[in-house]
């Protein structure tokens, strides 16, 4: 994150999401772990780091449970907030970053459950990821590659959706916890996510992709 | 437990991590709030709240002040804010803290800008309009008991 202190006013304000470059989890975790050492042993500011690394992935893991934005944004809050409750019983603080996802999981698939509950129909996914009306002009400004791959992931169920944007986003996914949270057996995550993995090439497939990862 | 991931699988996974940043992206500001949210939450830890005690704008009607003055307070360290309008509409934030001033950081649209600080003044140029706050880090604390983080609430530059 140097560079983000001195950065010029005009790219501070020109990329609001700007935190959010597709980074290697690997180096989101070992700097998320880096950081809440470093406020563990009394550094202020490295709380602040630990938020602004771990954020936007807690942003899509929440998002994966189909909860529209304003619930997600609630299900970040709350995680945050229980790791200032409970931060004490993490024992390795290399562990936080799954400690922080799986906490985050647990609070969207009760958010879930609740704004179900609260609903008359039993649509599971609560909101479109993407608006079907979407405009001519919005769909020129996106990337086609963005395009091909967004379409595709929409055509799996929901089930493979969610799995794949977990696992996505969480550099080592905790199967034991993942199964459980999904309610489906532990040793159906694996073959599951292959399975998944083959619906969405397939999809590419049938879209004109030719299997290069540098296409995708 | 882990299955293996293949690197086809890995450049597939990376392409998914792009494809959802981009069109399902995090709001912008979360992050800051989060920020915000957190360091208010742990305050009794770390951070002493800052109060607004006065605002005053000087200037026709709020929106078209020239210059915008906050004072801030924990009981033990008063902060005075002054935002000017600069050139080409962007703003300029001068301040006093009356404790030994380590270190000032605005922290603002998902980004921390660190200030020119010198003693107890310091100063933000060319900073975009907006929802803004401020943490100050002091040398050391006014009090025995009290502590040498003060954070602003949110106010509008």
């Amino acid at each position: 994150m140097g560079g983000m202190t001195d950065a010029p006013s005009s790219s501070f304000r020109d990329h609001p999401g700007g935190e959010e470059r597709a980074a290697a989890p690997s180096t989101i975790w070992a700097r998320a772990a880096d950081s809440f050492l470093r406020w563990r042993e009394g550094e202020l500011a490295a709380m602040d780091e630990l938020v602004r690394i771990m954020t936007p992935v807690l942003w899509h893991v929440a998002r994966a449970y189909g909860l529209e934005r304003m619930l997600a944004e609630d299900v970040v809050q709350a995680t945050w907030f229980t790791l200032l409750r409970r931060h004490e019983s993490i024992q390795d603080a290399r562990a936080v970053a799954g400690w922080l996802t799986t906490c985050a999981r647990r609070e969207a698939w009760r958010a879930g459950r609740a704004a179900q509950r609260a609903r008359p129909t039993d649509d599971l996914d609560l909101e479109p990821l993407l608006p079907r009306d979407e405009s001519a002009e919005d769909r020129a400004h996106r990337g086609d590659r963005d395009r091909r791959l967004w379409d595709a992931v929409g055509a799996l169920d929901e089930r493979c959706r969610r799995l794949l944007r977990v696992v996505a986003f969480e550099e080592r996914p905790d199967y034991a916890r993942i199964a459980t949270d999904l309610s489906m057996p532990i040793g159906s995550i694996g073959p599951t996510r292959q399975r998944c993995l083959g619906k969405l090439r397939t999809a590419l497939e049938a879209d004109g992709w030719r299997g290069e990862s540098r296409d995708l | 437990m882990t299955s293996e991931t293949t690197p086809d699988d890995a450049a597939l996974f990376a392409a998914l991590r792009r494809t959802w940043s981009t069109l399902d992206p995090v709001p912008a500001g979360l992050v800051d709030d989060m920020i915000a949210s957190v360091a208010s939450a742990d305050l009794g830890r770390e951070y002493a709240l800052l109060t607004l005690v006065e605002s005053e704008a000087t200037g026709a009607v709020r929106g078209d002040a020239d210059m915008l003055t906050l004072q801030f307070s924990d009981g033990h360290t008063n902060v005075l804010v002054h935002i000017t309008i600069a050139e080409g509409g962007s703003r300029r934030l001068d301040g006093w803290a009356d404790g030994d001033v380590a270190e000032v950081r605005l922290i603002a649209h998902d980004a921390e800008l660190q200030a020119d600080s010198d003693g107890g003044r310091f100063s933000f140029d060319t900073i975009p309009a907006g929802i803004a706050r401020l943490r100050v880090t002091l040398v050391a604390p006014p009090t025995p008991e009290a502590g040498t983080q003060l954070l602003t609430p949110r106010f509008e530059i």
